[in-house]
């Protein structure tokens, strides 16, 4: 089974009426999705809102899919075009580089769009997420940290780590599931109560 | 411990499982078994969050904030739309506006569009052919029916022209092979007959027609539309003002360098 088909089995089940299934896609791909907006938009904040935006048009328009194409490449396509809708409906470009910068006002104009104005808190807390994670990786042993970069960073299949690992499929699964629990551990001792919603991260 | 062992094994399996779903490595049914155990199970559904977590953090995607507003934020909208599926009728009655209801509307209205689609032209054609049907009826039950249902069959075609001197349009009508049904016929129309004095062509603008239809028409049609008019019975040469063509009408198509369609081309010139 593929990436695509499991996502498949999770848009056959909202399809049947199970919403939470939706729940299960947007976490998959929130961060994805707000990595692709922010092409488009310089603000987190407003990437965050155009990728909401994107994930509840999909939701509406998710009778019509019949998995011709993988849901990321459809919810890809999604996210474009209400990135570009949104920019085309606020009259202004994607990027701002072809403003005056000799001219002071304006290059304050482009340095305030340029810097995160994302909450203090939030760039914190990603801050101090990917240090936990960075840390957590490098206390890993070499093969399981060798397994969960090659999914991760290099999108590779189980089958393809298990080639390049010389190992069987089995034992891939087994070591990216053990790098991703320990992980997860040293993020849940740091959380209380873990991170699965802002509420309880912040 | 010897209690516990069996459920963290579980609860490992399951973890693990979870972690091949995520990377879409496990198999359909196994999907769909956690699938429907991720709907109620919260705690599974934060290290699935976590798990996407972990990811993002790892490609260190710039300006990404690790957290899950969106997902929060959608869930909230989401809980407002409706339900697909099963439950989707359900749903449906509570609000007009929502998409569910608009699909199953316009899926209800394709099927009636599509039914009528195909229904009004039969309608029509079985009315037009009723119509006919009582019409020869009629006529058969008439004196000397029987002559007129013929007469009726046989009956010249009438055409409307546009002639280019003319803003209005007139009628011409097909001058019959057979001057016997034109005697017969002639008085139940209103235009004049075939033949009659107004019709007959002056010299100069029939000459200037058999020009203006020779920019158009291959040679033969040519040959045979000239012979038509000088050798032509007194009838076929009744060609009336009206049925000069306009001179932007081509005549050479392929059908008309027949010499009955030419004949038809210089007689009741369209």
């Amino acid at each position: 089974m593929t990436v695509e088909e499991s996502d498949l089995v999770l848009v056959k089940r909202v399809q049947r009426g199970d919403k939470s299934a939706f729940d299960l896609l947007v976490r998959k791909y929130q961060h994805k999705v707000v990595k692709l907006v922010l092409r488009y938009v310089r603000n987190p904040a407003e990437a965050e809102d155009i990728a909401q935006e994107a994930f509840i048009k999909a939701y509406r328009a998710l009778p019509q899919f019949r998995g011709d194409s993988a849901f990321y490449t459809w919810m890809y396509r999604i996210a474009i075009n209400t990135a570009k809708n949104s920019l085309a409906s606020r009259d202004r470009s994607p990027i701002a580089y072809d403003l005056d910068l000799t001219d002071p006002e304006e290059s304050h104009s482009v340095q305030t769009k340029l810097q995160d104005p994302d909450t203090p808190e939030g760039m914190a807390l990603t801050e101090e997420i990917r240090g936990i994670v960075n840390s957590a990786i490098e206390g890993l042993p070499e093969e399981l940290k060798t397994a969960i970069v090659l999914r991760e960073l290099d999108g590779l299949s189980y089958e393809e780590i298990a080639a390049a690992m010389e190992c069987p499929v089995g034992t891939v699964r087994s070591r990216i599931f053990r790098a991703r629990e320990a992980i997860d551990k040293r993020l849940r001792e740091v959380f209380e109560g873990g991170l699965g919603r802002t509420e309880e991260m912040v | 411990m010897n209690e516990e062992h069996p459920s963290s094994e579980r609860h490992g399996e399951r973890d693990s499982q979870l972690s091949a779903m995520f990377d879409g490595e496990l198999t359909a049914a196994e999907c769909e078994l956690l699938a429907r155990r991720l709907v109620r199970d919260e705690a599974l559904r934060g290290q699935w969050s976590r798990y996407a977590l972990i990811g993002a953090a790892l490609r260190a995607e710039r300006g990404v904030v690790l957290h899950d507003r969106v997902a929060w934020r959608v869930q909230s909208a989401i809980a407002q739309e409706p339900t697909y599926g099963d439950s989707a009728s359900a749903d449906a009655n509570v609000s007009a506006s929502r998409p569910a209801v608009v699909a199953q509307s316009s899926g209800a209205l394709t099927r009636e569009n599509r039914w009528m689609r195909f229904a009004r032209p039969a309608f029509g054609a079985g009315i037009a052919a009723g119509v006919a049907a009582l019409s020869i009826l009629w006529l058969r039950g008439q004196p000397g029916g029987e002559s007129q249902v013929l007469a009726a069959a046989e009956a010249p075609v009438q055409h409307i022209v546009l002639a280019p001197e003319a803003a209005a349009p007139r009628v011409a009508m097909t001058t019959p092979q057979n001057p016997r049904e034109t005697a017969g016929t002639s008085g139940d129309y209103s235009t004049p007959p075939a033949g009659s004095t107004n019709s007959l062509a002056p010299p100069a603008r029939l000459a200037n027609y058999v020009v203006a239809h020779s920019e158009y028409s291959g040679p033969l049609s040519r040959r045979l539309a000239l012979s038509g008019l000088v050798a032509g019975e007194p009838g076929n040469d009744a060609m009336a003002d009206d049925a000069i063509p306009p001179a932007d009408q081509k005549t050479d198509h392929p059908k008309n360098d027949h010499p009955k369609n030419e004949k038809r081309v210089a007689t009741d010139a369209p």
